[in-house]
């Protein structure tokens, strides 16, 4: 694919055209290294039209040649080699390998483009623009690289991250990109036990990530490509021997905590505070106060050391077989107590060419290890919430010689605050998961018909996941069997297993011409694709209260599609690209379960128009209009919602007839019409660049709408078995300008400087919802159920929805004072107002990479404007009623200082006050390296490097960390990121 | 070389074709069926008695279970789980907005604005109780429409059970909002469909009529397996809508109450328990003075809401007395108001004041103060032996729905509203019956009057889900004439507006079925 592409791109190239025809010369045109023929080589008379391709035992014959004529040979991967034509009867030519040339082609899905041919919005992000450091995760490669998507990844290691590409175009279904690894589509459901679904990746295995951003070029992926597509390609094996190895050592510590009162303040506020209205008697709680001054957030964060070992070789076996192994292993403690995360792959690839590189056969397997240990992240807030004035450490307590609030006689108390460090400590919730993913290629040219390909894929990901969820047995969280508080203490303990499955098969067809100025490729195809799952639980097997048992297994998920697509271009200067995708999920009923979605792109190389012009070395306009599709709704559910089905309850959820406990039987949600939502987009791009592309970058604007949106919306009362659920009803449209610019500030033998920068403005808008109505959203803690955020109609979803607090003349808050902005006297939910959302406006990435002979200095900074957060930790804290926290002395944030908030009810907790602009610029990286060339022989490189990852974030929130995982802008217990200094070395020889 | 073309070229056209097949026949897994055990395609369910049981289970379980999956999970959304429960939203809805209760975390939302008396149409225990008792209609529609022409063992008595719940869940679509959306087992399911209305007079002609209808069907009277509805709870609710006639389509019906009435007490099916407490313990299924009870058990029948919440919530802040009631309780989520206290306080509630007095005021000063106010020990996850129930967290309690208590006191209520078909002397009688039983002193008959019922079903019911409808048929919930603490949002509370006796139809519900409209004052 890529070789035809590229070999119709060199015909284009050398048009500019006039023939004299004389003579004729043939040939054969060979590789260099193995003496191997080319076939399909490009041999044309320079400055004519007149060329050929050789056929596929590497013979060709051109006609109507003169004496002094330019005779260039070219193949897609291979140096362009010019001789000139003096007579010669027999003329043959070697090429050579060239790797620049490969560097350029972007992957796009079935397929291949050279980047300068591209119609569509595609970034591509090889290794040398990888983000340094520690990166446990693959998506932390590409974080602030790339114009218009956003990587969010909390502070717990080896966790999943949220990826958003042009800000997410669905409501209720997922907002998630497709990732498709060297042709294998994934899907995002992880098994249990394991962290996320690119957490078994080795990130050092990876060779480019290509991002899909606009329709144009993601409609061939159709109903699953209206989040965009991002397309991994690992690390293949090369015909030379080389061998890396990596290591490095990162020392993580968390930076920053929740501000809470220290023991003495805690004393002094109660004195001060109580008795207070509504709470109980100043007696109760000084009762409970103890003699030590504990910091809990010290208690339950830790310093940790990380690992990360890579080795990988690069070779061919016996000349033929070029194959790569690798093995890496990373050791990732958490910051929280007890949470850890390892991981260990093996992966390799094996890429073999046979019959004259007709065949090419390209294997990956790859087998990874994740053994997780889970904290829970509660205990965060916990934490911050415990008696400072007690100790950790109780050595009389029976539970654990923990510190535990008991009654006088020793023993338990029911629904009392739990020592957060023994609820850690004494809990070891631990999974571990194996997966094996990987594909086989078939990529065969047809000799008897070498301009059509043949390319099979068969792909497989399977993941087996185990773990169990165990307390120590003197744990106070214990379950107690029998009748009354202290009767028997059991431990709780659970297991769990988990298997996700994915089989895919894809195979296509390549046919590919020239004719006359105009060249043409066409790729047809089917891909077919099913996921399986299931999900075994013991529940916890000491509570006779709990459910026994259960696996439980999910409806299986089909899709089968046909897809094609055309590239046309007229002298390589306009260049037309046609998609169309046919897809089925099996998802949707008979009648809704097939969608078109095609799509066309157009580029216009305006450069091309002019003679060779040394400062404008390109520019590129691009032209494109898709229609992509969602259909990922109810991942997991036992049935499709189109189904009439009928589900029997667990074994808690019974009723009982007489003495007779019945499970019950009930009709599930049913939509008959449920179908794919729909993202339209459009997209103008430019790219440019100047001084022999010193300096490049490129421009786009876009715009998308999808309708039919999958939203989990109300129900008319009495239409069915519920009275919400997913509907095809609602509009969202975002609109958006990318700029991403790379400067070679320095380019000399000795010093080298480039600078990349991007920025990406977005707006999201719901121009429909069902009926109209607001949906509320965003669960927040403090209360049972209740929500801060709304989807409305003309507002960016996830809209904070509030109280407007009334000041002061002093200008502080009036507590429980709002404005009444239906001014009918009531403060009620009427009296709410929109104010913000959690999207940023405007995001940017910046890097500097600088190299001065020997040493390397590179920095990464990455900025969001415009994002606003919900302090949640303190509208569900900061109150000084709270203190009391059901007769137990319970720490509260010091920011109740500020606003002097007494009693917290449900109007309060959604004040305006909460919500704060969370815009922040944030330092990821620095790191600083010193090479050792010709180490210990001539092709040997040694690099030691040390860095700092999360330097600094500067920003105006009044919480600890304004980058909410998730993007929900609601922060509530959250996994810190920590900071980690960072010492590495690299071999390769 | 050329061997190997060849060989190719038979090798690729195969694959070629190969690939059509796999495309073809792949098209066909796009029908996928369920895996999952639990699960069947609704056409192959019901197939036998057992099934049939089943599928009625469910429709039984929207009155007091969240889901099928365990106590934190609902099948309705807006609002939590527990909350979700008709067991839960109905007594909230009863309960809260009156002097019998105050729930003491006001942080959780649509608490404040209901038990203060200034709620709207997003509140979400009333958009919450909508749409789960709108969920009765369609699983009793649903068995109604799948067990058609089915020949199986019982199949009439169990739809007739079916069309009852459907009218039960009319009934309270007709209390609390004055109308309903109108759907029988004749219309669609489909997320598009929106259900005509219809208001008090059009539900109460259908309840009438529906339960006069299935009479014949149900179990006779008291037969009926235990928490399934039998000719007792049809009469029953009979006796509930002619009772409160007057407020829902201003006609007097009390002799019909009446007849009602004595079609239960004849029938001699049901009888006082000897002692009122075990009404109420952890083995009140067992109490033959229950119609209907709404079961619960600790291990097999877990929802937060129903007696589990009541429970809880009975547990004082100060008392910390989980081991009497028999679960670990919410730290003293729930109190009496000053005025319901004073009404159990008197001698006259003999054993049904179970209230808990010291270190605490008899006025809710604060709603947030814990300690202020009255707690009580009615209910108790403990059996009537002193066995502790099977969980400390849920409750293996029944919510009493249908007590025959309430048949006397409707009894001599209806007589004194002037139904015919009883006698005043027999009232008199029956409520000495109640008080005899308490152990509090009887009365005579001149003592029977209004006002004197409103109180004494206060005594005798208070916190089983009536509260809210007795005040209004005695016009004392709107308007000024009878006010409790934090009533119209003051502390010692003040008139409230009389639209405020039907609640507003949720927005949520108008949004999404524009045959509905709002009441009046909303």
């Amino acid at each position: 694919m890529k070789n035809l592409l590229n070999k119709l791109i060199f015909i284009l190239i050398l048009l500019p055209l006039s023939i004299f025809a004389q003579n004729s010369v043939s040939g054969s045109v060979t590789d260099a290294n193995t003496a191997m023929p080319i076939p399909g080589a490009n041999v044309i008379v320079k400055g004519t039209t007149n060329g050929t391709t050789t056929d596929f035992d590497g013979n060709y014959t051109i006609n109507g040649i003169e004496n002094g004529d330019v005779i260039t040979f070219s193949y897609v991967g291979y140096q362009l080699s010019v001789v000139t034509f003096t007579g010669q009867a027999t003329l043959n030519s070697s090429l050579s390998e060239d790797t620049a040339v490969l560097g350029e082609v972007l992957l796009i899905g079935y397929g291949s483009v050279n980047k300068r041919d591209a119609t569509g919005s595609v970034t591509q992000i090889t290794t040398e623009d990888f983000n340094n450091g520690n990166i446990v995760t693959a998506e932390n490669l590409i974080n602030g690289r790339a114009a218009g998507v956003t990587v969010n990844t909390s502070g717990a290691p080896g966790s999943g991250s949220t990826i958003r590409i042009r800000g997410g175009s669905s409501l209720s279904a997922s907002n998630d990109p497709l990732i498709v690894i060297d042709g294998l589509p994934i899907t995002n459901d992880n098994a249990g036990g394991s962290r996320s679904i690119l957490a078994g990746l080795n990130p050092a295995d990876i060779e480019s990530f290509n991002i899909l951003k606009d329709a144009s070029a993601t409609a061939i992926y159709g109903s699953r490509a209206s989040n965009g597509v991002i397309i991994i390609n690992t690390k293949r094996g090369s015909s030379k021997t080389s061998v890396q190895y990596d290591v490095n050592f990162g020392y993580n510590t968390i930076t920053d905590q929740i501000d809470v009162f220290n023991a003495s303040e805690f004393r002094n506020v109660i004195e001060e505070q109580f008795p207070i209205a509504g709470s109980n008697t100043n007696a109760q709680l000084q009762a409970r106060l103890g003699n030590s001054d504990t910091n809990w957030q010290d208690e339950i964060f830790r310093d940790v050391f990380s690992v990360n070992h890579n080795l990988s070789i690069r070779g061919a076996i016996a000349d033929v077989l070029p194959i790569r192994f690798s093995t890496g292993f990373n050791r990732q403690p958490g910051n929280i107590e007890t949470s850890e995360f390892e991981r260990s792959n093996f992966s390799l690839a094996l890429n073999p060419k046979l019959f004259e590189d007709h065949l090419k056969i390209n294997v990956n397997a790859n087998y990874s290890r994740e053994d997780n240990r889970f904290a829970d992240t509660g205990q965060i807030g916990a934490a911050a919430r415990f008696n400072p004035t007690q100790a950790v450490y109780d050595p009389t307590n029976p539970f654990g010689g923990f510190f535990q609030y008991l009654n006088a006689d020793g023993t338990k108390i029911a629904e009392t605050p739990g020592n957060p460090v023994a609820s850690l400590l004494q809990r070891r919730n631990a999974g571990n998961v194996d997966r094996f993913y990987g594909n086989v290629e078939f990529d065969y040219k047809l000799h008897f018909f070498p301009e059509m390909r043949a390319v099979v894929n068969v792909g497989y990901d399977r993941s087996f996941g185990e773990g169990s969820d165990v307390t120590d047995p003197t744990s106070i969280n214990g379950f107690d069997a029998g009748s009354t508080i202290n009767d028997i203490q059991f431990n709780n303990i659970s297991s769990y297993t988990s298997l996700r499955k994915n089989k895919n098969l894809n195979a296509y067809l390549v046919y590919t011409k020239a004719l006359g100025d105009f060249n043409l490729e066409a790729t047809g195809g089917y891909d077919y694709q099913v996921f399986e799952r299931n999900d075994f639980t013991t529940n916890n097997t000491n509570d006779p209260a709990s459910n026994p048992p259960r696996l439980t297994e999910p409806i299986d998920v089909v899709l089968a599609s046909f897809f094609g697509r055309l590239n046309i271009d007229f002298q390589k200067k306009y260049l037309l690209t046609l998609t169309y995708r046919r897809d089925g999920s099996s998802r949707f009923i008979d009648e809704f379960r097939f969608a078109n979605f095609p799509a066309a792109g157009f580029a216009w190389k305006i450069s091309e128009e002019f003679a060779e012009n040394s400062t404008l070395s390109n520019l590129k306009l691009r032209l494109g209009y898709g229609i992509t599709g969602q259909q990922e709704i109810n991942q997991g559910a036992l049935f499709n919602i189109y189904q009439s089905s009928i589900s029997t309850s667990q074994n808690v959820s019974q009723y009982i007839f007489g003495d007779t406990p019945i499970a019950t039987a009930l009709p599930g949600y049913r939509n008959q019409s449920i179908k794919w939502e729909e993202t339209t987009q459009y997209n103008v791009g430019l790219d440019f660049g100047l001084f022999e592309d010193r300096i490049s970058g490129s421009v786009d604007g876009f715009y998308k709408e999808s309708k039919d949106l999958l939203i989990s919306a109300p129900i008319a009362d009495g239409a069915n078995f519920t009275n919400q659920g997913f509907q095809n009803i609602g509009n969202l449209t975002a609109k958006g300008v990318e700029v991403s610019l790379n400067t070679d500030v320095i380019k000399t033998e000795n010093v080298n400087w480039n600078i990349s920068y991007n920025a990406t403005v977005i707006d999201r808008e719901i121009t429909k919802l069902a009926q109209g109505s607001d949906i509320e959203i965003g669960g927040r803690s403090g209360g049972t159920g209740g929500t801060i955020q709304v989807h409305r109609e003309g507002q960016n979803p996830n809209s904070f929805y509030v109280y407007q607090q009334l000041y002061d003349t002093a200008g502080n808050p009036i507590e429980g004072a709002f404005r009444d902005l239906d001014g009918n006297g009531i403060i009620n939910s009427n009296d709410r107002y929109i104010r913000g959302n959690p999207d940023a406006d405007v995001t940017m990435g910046f890097r500097s990479d600088l190299k001065v002979k020997n040493f390397d200095f590179s920095f990464a900074l990455r900025a969001s404007v415009g994002n606003e957060v919900y302090n949640n930790i303190a509208s569900a804290n900061a109150y000084y009623s709270l203190i009391n926290n059901q007769g137990f002395p319970s720490n509260v944030p010091t920011s109740v200082t500020e606003t002097g908030f007494v009693s917290q009810d449900a109007q309060i907790i959604n004040s305006d006050i909460y919500v704060e602009d969370g815009s922040f610029l944030r330092m990821d990286n620095v790191t600083l390296g010193y090479t050792i060339r010709n180490a210990f022989n001539a092709n040997a490189n040694l690099r030691f490097y040390t860095g700092c990852q999360n330097v600094f974030v500067l920003s105006d929130y009044s919480g600890l960390d304004p980058e909410i995982p998730g993007n929900s802008g609601i922060d509530n217990n959250i996994y810190p990121r920590p900071r980690t200094y960072l010492v590495g070395a690299s071999l390769s020889f | 070389m050329k061997i190997y073309k060849n060989m190719f070229k038979i090798s690729s056209i195969s694959l070629a074709c190969l690939a059509l097949l796999t495309a073809t026949s792949c098209l066909d897994d796009l029908d996928t069926e369920p895996i999952d055990p639990t699960v069947v395609t609704a056409g192959q369910f019901l197939t036998d008695e057992n099934s049939a049981l089943q599928l009625l289970a469910g429709v039984y379980s929207n009155f007091t279970l969240p889901s099928q999956t365990g106590p934190t999970d609902s099948n309705i959304s807006g609002l939590d789980a527990g909350s979700s429960t008709f067991s839960r939203t109905m007594w909230n809805l009863q309960e809260l907005s009156t002097d019998e209760a105050v729930w003491s975390y006001e942080n959780d939302p649509g608490i404040p604005d209901l038990q203060r008396n200034v709620w709207n149409d997003s509140n979400e225990f009333i958009s919450g109780m909508f749409g789960r008792n709108a969920l009765s209609l369609t699983l009793a529609n649903d068995f109604l429409r799948s067990s058609e022409g089915l020949s199986i063992n019982n199949i009439d008595v169990m739809r007739a059970e079916a069309r009852f719940l459907r009218a039960l869940a009319y009934y309270y679509f007709m209390d609390l909002y004055g109308k309903a959306p109108f759907v029988t087992e004749l219309d669609p399911v489909d997320p598009t469909f929106q259900p005509p209305v219809a208001e008090r007079q059009q539900l109460f002609d259908y309840i009438e009529s529906e339960i006069n209808e299935i009479l014949p069907s149900l179990s006779a009277i008291g037969q009926g397996p235990y928490a399934r509805a039998d000719q007792g709870a049809a009469y029953m609710l009979l006796a509930k809508i002619y009772l409160n006639a007057e407020v829902y389509i201003g006609e007097n019906r009390y002799s019909e109450c009446v007849a009602a009435c004595n079609s239960l007490i004849n029938s001699g099916a049901y009888t006082l328990n000897p002692n009122y407490a075990f009404n109420f313990t952890s083995d009140n299924n067992l109490s033959n003075e229950i119609i209907l009870g709404l079961p619960s058990d600790g291990l097999l029948s877990q929802s937060f809401g129903s007696t589990t919440i009541i429970l809880n919530g009975e547990v004082g802040s100060i008392e910390g007395n989980g081991d009497e009631i028999g679960v670990n309780g919410f730290g003293g989520a729930m109190r009496l108001r000053k005025q319901i206290s004073e009404i159990l306080e008197v001698p006259a509630a003999g054993d049904r004041n179970t209230l808990k007095t010291a270190g605490r005021t008899i006025s809710v000063t604060s709603i947030a103060d814990r300690d202020s106010g009255y707690t009580h020990a009615k209910y108790k996850n403990i059996t009537s032996q002193g066995v502790p129930g099977s969980d400390r967290t849920f409750a293996d309690t029944d919510f009493p729905l249908f007590r025959y208590a309430d048949v006397l006191l409707m009894y001599a209520e209806a007589v004194k509203r002037g139904g015919t078909g009883g006698s005043e002397s027999q009232a008199v009688q029956f409520i000495n019956d109640l008080r005899n039983r308490a152990n509090a002193p009887t009365i005579g008959a001149t003592e029977l009057t209004l006002l004197f019922l409103i109180d004494e079903r206060g005594r005798e019911l208070f916190w089983e889900g009536h509260r809210r409808q007795d005040l209004i048929r005695f016009g004392r919930f709107t308007g000024g004439t009878y006010n409790w603490e934090w009533k119209g949002d003051t502390p010692n509370g003040s008139s409230i507006p009389d639209f405020l006796k039907i609640y507003p139809i949720p927005a949520r519900s108008l949004a999404t079925n524009p045959n509905l409209t709002q009441n009046t004052g909303y």
